[in-house]
């Protein structure tokens, strides 16, 4: 099931430009938002039930609620930094509707009471970056950035930095870190960012996406925004499909659509003659699903009981002609090259992990190695700083239980391999 | 304090205090690498400290969860176990295993965790991370990345404590490593910190490498004396020699932390000032004590040599003789309060001389001695941190007493503590307008003023200006507020509360009560003066060598040069001593030394010998009590606690002091009852 909210004019030729934006009906929300208190906006984010689109799913209206009130100095800060393997959905939101998200940054700044927000963006994303600079340049200009806001006496400033291309700058802690010019370290929590984030203040941080949401919730209202999808998951959410499938790229669902719906309606399914290995339902972190799962309603809950989970909404199609080791070592070779390694397990976990499935590939395991990477896997999730670890370990974890089988019949083959083909192997 | 139950077993601790801390208080200990409370807030960067707390889903990290009233905690349970042998586990998959050829073997953390809390096995058979082995990070430190297991001790330390911001992290994830930006050395004051954080053999000192085993060596408490910080000390000893020195925690003296002159000059012990050329070559210095005065000798021809002790002994009393009353005798600032109280009853009594100093900035009226001193006035060093402000007059602690600066920048950074410097001519400007400044700063001020600011023409005047300073600004009304001196030299306040000074007596008494010599005598420049005019004849130096303090110089060329005796204490052939010296007496090294000196802020600490004299080296206050013997004075002391028992006598606000009481950790003597006898100005004749 489509409903198009975010992707409504999405196709419309220089929507990027505040102009054709307005006359889509652009900043009108905004403008609504400040004849209301805002308590009021903070209420209707709350009643919509948005759930953070980056990947955690942290209801957006609580989070604004943590931010302690009075008249201190607070942060908006917009995670721009889009890395986890297989999303590209802000990509597109940034580079085809950036005044949205300019809009919804307004928005959220206005019932969040910050004055201060930036946008940290990847280092990658080079032309998106210049699109929404154009389009700063032009909100400032129309008096929608800057000091008493419309005559709102709301004020606001917003930097768009860009990144230095770490995907661990993506974890809310790490990216304030890197923001204030340290290396890009997650940081212990408690104290939370809505406490302590960026220089010590309160600090509200959203993915583009959640940001991008706001200016429908306030056209809607958020009772009306909360009728769509499931119970617990409200709403449209962008689904960035790739891998194995006839029609990749971002498509908006419903919350509560059947992930077969997606995968073979939208996405046009694996090509002729291949059938589904497994997927990965939220981005290349979460725990992969087989073809029993295609079923599953997609949504936030429906995901996490059939053990895996929403996250960034990327769904990475893999197909029969993949051999699973192949994903296996991708998946883990990612996380070892992205750890930041500040903690123990996840440095050395995902160190490890990578030497074992290499020495799967190259016939040199006994199936004593799948146990003992199995329980690394376990040693790493839930142990460390941040959730980086477990990003690596939880696709792991169900590859080995999923397809143990395969791995085995792997490692015998590769085993039996006369030596010549292991060494141009 | 607060209930919580660890392993089953109810244990009281403070509120919030991190539950690593509080499980010492119910004896149960959680292992650690990363937390170190004095770098600062936890990281929880190494997981070791993984317990299961109940109603709390995922295992916390002990160090950075305060412990609350009611809380249940596991160390012991089957999933804190698996967590802690995990995190062992992978921290070894890439640490080396050379312990038997490892500096740490033996004193390693990370042995011992392994040992209690790993699993015993390993199940890690891929290659292990390599690195260059081991690499100069400095001249003094050496790191080997291979065993280095990311903690971000050293690291932190250097961002958040000697803010030196020189060492980094970088690459990243397994590939990470410890380095300097370009692979510059580590050159910064307190760098050799860094080497007792690492809880593994990853920084290493290069002096010390491969010296000894741990189970070769003894440990041994003291003070190092080779600035005004008198940081508390352990001695590393090996054969009857101090191979390495660690810093001894106190919070109320040094905060855990030693500067790299007192960590790596140890080859110098004793040696006049610690130079940067003394420093350079420390490791060879070590192989063979280089240039330590170790016998008595007396000049011969011109030249000094060798003799024994009763040569020496008959010559020197023979100078002493010869100058009669005519003699001066300075007493350099390592000299303990003990052998400064002997040196000037040898001189008062014993050759009926007044003439005595310890002080580098000259004479100062007795009763401004008296008003700076005042117990009320003055600031304890931990003061610092929590002052509301501190004002640092004519000083640059860095300088003059290193460790005070990192206390600057914990109460900068930690407390919010304001930091202000005045100059000496700001003071003489107008002490009330300097106070009016300060005024907005808060009740809690601290004045920070070296020695110095007294010195000169001027000092009394700057003396006085202080003292109004301190008056308008109410701080002897205030708690944690007062002055703090920094003297010139290491035991410059215990010297002169012992004495050594030409216008008082022991306890800053006024030498005229006493009536057993002229009231004043002259101070160190009156002295250079006389001996240069040929009124005064004999000089006795203890400790101390005139040509290196750069004032007078001239004075005291022509000074030395004209003397007819000139009987000094030396460790090392300085050029005053090596070109003047008559007679000279080999000088024990702190880590020799027996006796109490006294910290800027009034703390009594005490000396306790950590190794044997070298060669015939004799202490100290023996050789001043046999010299005053043979001059017909009985010093009635026999042994250094007998020194120590005279001088607590002697100086009434010290009265009834032990060497028991003193300990390890010193005692200030204004928080004791004694300080009532403390002289008023009124008292002065």
């Amino acid at each position: 099931m489509t409903e198009k909210l975010l992707f409504a004019d999405i196709d419309e030729p220089g929507l990027h430009t505040l102009g054709v934006y307005e006359r889509r009906g652009g900043y009108a929300s905004l403008r609504k938002a400040f004849s209301m208190t805002p308590e009021d906006v903070l209420a209707e984010l709350e009643a919509s039930g948005l759930r953070g689109r980056g990947g955690a799913g942290f209801q957006m209206g609580k989070k604004v609620s943590f931010l302690p009130k009075g008249s201190m100095e607070k942060y908006l800060v917009c995670n721009a930094d889009e890395s986890e393997p297989g999303t590209f959905k802000d990509r597109e939101l940034m580079q085809k509707s950036p005044h949205m998200l300019i809009e919804g940054i307004v928005i959220a700044s206005y019932a969040a009471g910050a004055q201060r927000s930036f946008i940290y963006i990847r280092g990658e994303y080079v032309l998106q970056a210049d699109v929404l600079d154009a389009a700063l340049a032009e909100a400032r200009e129309a008096g929608f950035i800057g000091e008493d806001i419309l005559g709102s006496r709301h004020s606001l400033s917003l930097v768009l930095h860009r990144g230095a291309g770490a995907y661990i700058c993506g974890e809310e802690t790490a990216l304030l870190d890197s923001l204030e010019g340290k290396r890009g370290n997650p940081r212990l929590k408690p104290p939370f960012p809505a406490n302590q984030g960026l220089y010590q203040g309160p600090t509200l941080i959203n993915n583009v996406e959640t940001l991008s949401t706001v200016p429908v919730i306030i056209r809607m209202g958020g009772a009306e925004y909360a009728k769509l999808g499931a119970e617990s998951s409200t709403g449209t959410k962008l689904v960035s499909v790739s891998g194995h499938v006839q029609r990749p790229g971002n498509y908006e669902v419903v919350l509560g659509t059947p992930s077969r719906e997606i995968i073979y309606g939208l996405a046009g399914g694996p090509p002729e003659g291949r059938e589904v290995k497994c997927w990965f339902p939220g981005g290349s972190s979460a725990p992969v699903l087989t073809a029993e799962h295609l079923d599953v309603s997609y949504d936030f809950d429906s995901l996490a009981k059939a053990g895996s989970m929403l996250g960034s909404g990327a769904i990475i199609v893999v197909d029969d002609s993949t051999p699973i080791l192949d994903v296996a070592l991708k998946v883990a070779k990612f996380y070892q090259h992205e750890s930041c390694g500040k903690c123990t397990p996840c440095r050395e976990g995902t160190n490890w992990t990578v030497k074992m499935l290499q020495r799967i590939e190259l016939g040199e395991a006994t199936p004593m190695d799948l146990e003992i990477m199995a329980s690394v896997q376990d040693h790493i999730m839930g142990n460390c700083l941040c959730v980086l670890g477990d990003a690596m370990a939880m696709p792991i974890s169900s590859i080995i239980s999923h397809f143990k089988e395969e791995l085995e019949a792997h490692m015998e083959r590769a085993r039996l391999r006369p030596a010549e083909t292991l060494v141009s192997a | 304090m607060i209930t919580f139950t660890i392993d089953g077993r109810e244990v009281r601790a403070p509120e919030n205090a991190m539950l690593v801390d509080a499980a010492k208080h119910g004896d149960v200990e959680i292992p650690v690498f990363c937390y170190e409370p004095k770098l600062g807030n936890p990281v929880g960067a190494c997981r070791m400290c993984l317990v299961e707390i109940e109603g709390i889903p995922k295992l916390q990290t002990g160090c950075s969860t305060p412990a609350k009233d009611g809380m249940v905690v596991h160390t012991q349970s089957e999933r804190a176990r698996v967590a802690q042998q995990a995190v062992v586990e992978f921290l070894l998959i890439n640490h080396p295993l050379d312990c038997p050829v490892c500096d740490k073997g033996g004193e390693c953390p990370l042995q011992d965790i392994t040992f209690g809390w790993g699993a015993g096995t390993s199940r890690f058979i891929e290659p292990k991370r390599h690195f260059v082995k081991p690499l100069a990070l400095s001249e003094r430190i050496a790191i080997d990345r291979e065993r280095c297991i990311l903690c971000y001790r050293c690291v932190r330390f250097s961002q958040e404590i000697s803010e030196d911001n020189q060492l980094v992290l970088v690459e990243r994830g397994a590939h990470s490593y410890v380095a300097t930006f370009d692979g510059h050395p580590y050159e910064a004051t307190f760098t050799g910190n860094i080497i007792e954080l690492c809880p593994v053999g990853a920084l290493t000192s290069r002096p010390y490498r491969f010296r000894a085993r741990p189970w070769d060596i003894e440990d041994a408490g003291s003070v190092c004396t080779l600035c005004p910080s008198q940081c508390n000390v352990t001695l590393t000893v090996r054969d009857e020699r101090v191979i390495r020195v660690l810093a001894r925690d106190n919070g109320e003296v040094d905060d855990g932390w030693l500067c790299d002159r007192g960590r790596f000059a140890y080859p110098a012990l004793g040696g006049l000032p610690a130079t940067a050329a003394a420093l350079a070559d420390a490791p060879a210095a070590a192989e063979n004590g280089a240039g330590r005065i170790t016998e008595p000798m007396i000049r011969d021809g011109g030249q000094l040599r060798v003799v024994s002790w009763e040569r020496a002994m008959t010559e020197a009393v023979a100078g002493l003789r010869r100058a009669g009353e005519r003699v001066g005798a300075i007493a350099g600032g390592q000299a303990t309060n003990e052998e400064g109280l002997l040196l000037a009853r040898l001189m008062r009594e014993g050759a009926g001389s007044p003439h005595v100093d310890s002080r580098a900035a000259g004479t100062l009226e007795l009763e401004l001695h008296l008003a700076l001193n005042e117990p009320r006035l003055q600031a304890r060093v931990s003061d610092l941190e929590f002052a509301h402000a501190v004002l640092v007059l004519e000083g640059d602690p860095i300088r003059d007493a290193p460790i005070l600066d990192l206390r600057l920048r914990k109460g900068v950074r930690r407390h919010g503590m304001k930091l202000i410097r005045a100059t000496r001519e700001e003071l003489l400007a107008g002490p009330r307008e300097l106070a009016d400044k300060l005024a907005g700063a808060g009740e809690e001020i601290v004045v920070l003023w070296a020695e110095r600011l007294t010195a000169g023409p001027d000092g009394s005047r700057a003396a006085a200006a202080l003292l109004e300073l301190a008056d308008a600004l109410s701080l002897g009304d205030v708690e944690g507020a007062g002055l703090l001196e920094i003297p010139a030299h290491t035991n410059g306040r215990g010297l002169r509360e012992a004495g050594v000074l030409p216008n008082a007596g022991p306890g800053l008494s006024d030498p005229a009560a006493t009536g057993d010599a002229s009231p004043t005598g002259r101070d160190a420049a009156g002295i250079a003066e006389e001996l240069a005019a040929g009124e005064l004849t004999g000089l006795y130096l203890l400790q101390s060598d005139p040509l290196l303090e750069p004032a007078d110089r001239e004075v005291w060329e022509r000074a030395l040069e004209r003397a007819a005796t000139v009987v000094a204490h030396a460790s090392f052939l300085t050029e005053g001593i090596r070109e003047h010296a008559d007679v000279v007496f080999p000088s024990e090294a702190y880590a020799e030394k027996e006796g109490t000196i006294t910290h800027p802020d009034g703390r009594l600490q005490r000396l306790r010998p950590a190794v044997a004299h070298p060669g015939s080296i004799r202490a100290e206050w023996s050789v001043i009590v046999e010299l005053a013997s043979r001059l017909g004075l009985d010093l009635e002391v026999l042994t250094g606690a007998m020194a120590s028992a005279q001088l607590f006598e002697s100086v009434p606000f010290y009265a009834g002091l032990t060497l028991e009481e003193i300990g390890g950790k010193g005692v200030r003597w204004q928080e004791r009852e004694a300080a009532g006898a403390y002289p008023t100005r009124e008292q002065l004749v």
